[in-house]
């Protein structure tokens, strides 16, 4: 456990390098909060609730998914694999005595810790600060949006897990890096628009789907649009995908080390 | 009981051939055609703890694919490797920690970060403990001048201090055997004997049993007992360096450049191996000529410009090793 310690410490230590980036990052983020801020503003005038949601919860809403998203761009697991398969830097991976699925979700949570202290905190007080927004409505509710989050964050990591270890097999994965993570992710995770809003037919897609566990999740169980036995529920959910994602990864990662080891890099 | 064995150890790949012109590569899309290569072909071969090996070939004889296979990145099509009574790539967690691997053309450490963090996240990798942790880094400290560099960022090293920090990366934990492919690739002339001297040094001092591959023959003449050569897959000779060059490494090279172009060259008791333009290559025997004698004869007979001598390299002995048809 203490190695995958050092792993997260020594990634969190990495993103300090490019402080820069952040500043860009954050600005770039925070024009497109304010647009989606200013587009919901615009919708609701003349109404008082839409699917359930008021201004001040959409917005409430809005703002949290559009931070959680920020995981998408940080975490970045399928390029890290991608690039450790084309320079034959799994090679060295290999050599050590760690697990490469392991290890690389410590190197993830080091990287995206950073994320949450200098880009996801500082988007919520600011937006926190401009608008009125609401709060959720127990400290038990912000124990389960904690726990909903690091499940969704989980989530996310195998499913671009996933993506990468196909480089094992094919040279390009952008187009399926792209497609999955800021097509059908985007789509189904809620992060634009709450699933509620959807056609019933996408919404019950969606809810098959584990995408709507990454961001919709968290952001409703937030907001207060699930609660009570719900909560539970879609707990039990996410954690059934956590398991079954990085489970699957397990398999494909020893079919693609089989596949490296009988043919080579 | 030898610390390594390797039998009847064959490698094969599956290449893909992928046609040429745009239809018959859309035909490949439907039905691929294969060849197979075999990269390593029945070698056999036990190394004694505490040996410091060359492993030498020109690029592509199978080199690399023997020591993945040793260090169990790759899975032999047949034969059998054991190392310290395991097979590497079954037992790949417990081998790992007693061995040590560098690859010359990579880097184990992190780009971004000062060399001492990487070395700090090997120390929590193969758990060390604190005070052999300790002990090491200053030992290789001293040995490698380390201390200047142990607060630079990697990437900001040149090859040669990567180099020195990537050795020391991979002796922190104590490793049996250290295996090293292409160790002193691309490093200038000082940063090559350094290495040499680093390997001679863990080898003796640290009873380390060293592996190396290279194509470059001044690595092993300097600092191996015992040097085994492949090409094509195949060991044409396993033995000492010293017998190797009172059979083989008899044979100088002299490259003149000429000062006009001759139709034709001839000197006695030497061979024009090679002609580019003006420039010849001139094989002879160092016992039946001397070098000097060939200029003489050279001159008398022909302008020249411009002469060196080289010492013979590896794909001039393995060259000789098949003509004079005796293979190991």
């Amino acid at each position: 456990m203490r190695k995958y310690l050092a792993f997260t410490a020594k990634a969190f230590q990495r993103t300090l390098t490019y402080r820069f980036e952040l500043w860009v990052e954050l600005f770039i983020n925070v024009l497109f909060m304010l647009i989606y801020v200013y587009l919901w503003k615009a919708l609701y005038t003349g109404k008082t609730t839409v699917e359930g949601y008021d201004l001040t919860r959409i917005l409430t809403y809005i703002v949290v998914s559009q931070t959680l998203l920020s995981f998408h761009f940080t975490l970045r697991i399928a390029r890290v694999i991608e690039e450790k398969v084309r320079t034959g830097e799994v090679v060295t991976d290999l050599m050590k005595p760690v697990d490469f699925q392991l290890m690389l979700l410590a190197t993830g949570v080091g990287t995206s810790f950073h994320t949450v202290l200098f880009n996801m905190l500082p988007k919520l007080l600011l937006f926190y600060g401009g608008l009125s927004l609401s709060l959720p409505s127990s400290m038990l509710t912000v124990g389960f949006f904690i726990v909903s989050v690091m499940l969704g964050f989980v989530i996310l990591f195998s499913i671009e897990f996933l993506i990468g270890i196909l480089a094992f097999w094919v040279v390009e994965i952008r187009g399926i890096y792209f497609a999955v993570i800021w097509g059908i992710s985007w789509f189904f995770s809620g992060y634009f628009l709450p699933l509620e809003h959807y056609p019933v037919l996408l919404a019950k897609i969606a809810e098959y789907l584990p995408f709507q566990a990454i961001i919709y999740s968290p952001t409703a169980i937030y907001v207060g649009r699930i609660t009570g036995k719900a909560v539970v529920r879609v707990l039990r959910m996410q954690l059934f995908w956590t398991v079954a994602l990085i489970g699957l990864g397990r398999l494909v990662y020893r079919a693609a080390l089989r596949k490296l080891v009988i043919q080579g890099g | 009981m030898p610390i390594i064995t390797v039998e009847h150890l064959s490698k094969q790949f599956k290449v893909h051939e992928r046609p040429a012109g745009f239809w018959r590569s859309l035909g490949g899309l439907f039905s691929r055609t294969h060849r197979i290569i075999q990269a390593v072909d029945d070698v056999n071969f036990t190394l004694e703890r505490g040996e410091l090996v060359g492993y030498i070939g020109a690029n592509g004889a199978g080199k690399s694919t023997t020591i993945k296979m040793l260090t169990g990145i790759l899975v032999p099509t047949s034969g059998k490797v054991n190392v310290m009574a395991l097979t590497p790539h079954q037992d790949r967690r417990e081998y790992t920690r007693r061995i040590g691997v560098v690859f010359g053309q990579r880097t184990q450490l992190w780009w971004d970060l000062p060399v001492i963090d990487s070395f700090e996240l090997l120390k929590h990798i193969y758990e060390i403990p604190e005070h052999a942790y300790k002990q090491n880094l200053a030992f290789f400290s001293e040995l490698l001048q380390l201390h200047r560099l142990l607060s630079v960022p990697v990437r900001k090293l040149s090859l040669g201090e990567r180099m020195r920090c990537d050795l020391t990366a991979a002796l922190l934990h104590n490793p049996e055997i250290l295996y090293l492919d292409e160790p002193t690739i691309g490093l200038d002339v000082v940063a090559k004997e350094q290495v040499r001297q680093f390997l001679k040094q863990v080898n003796a001092e640290r009873q380390v049993t060293v592996i190396l591959t290279t194509h470059d023959l001044n690595d092993v003449e300097k600092i191996c007992q015992r040097l085994i050569i492949i090409d094509t897959g195949r060991i044409i000779y396993d033995g000492g360096i010293d017998e190797l060059k009172q059979r083989y490494g008899r044979t100088r090279m002299l490259i003149v450049d000429l000062a006009r172009a001759y139709p034709e060259i001839q000197i006695e008791s030497a061979d024009v191996i090679r002609r580019e333009g003006n420039r010849i290559w001139l094989a002879f025997d160092r016992d039946t000529i001397s070098a000097s004698e060939v200029i003489t004869r050279l001159t008398a007979q022909y302008e020249i410009q411009d002469l060196t001598i080289s010492e013979p390299e590896i794909e001039e002995i393995v060259r000789q090793i098949y003509q004079s048809g005796i293979v190991a």
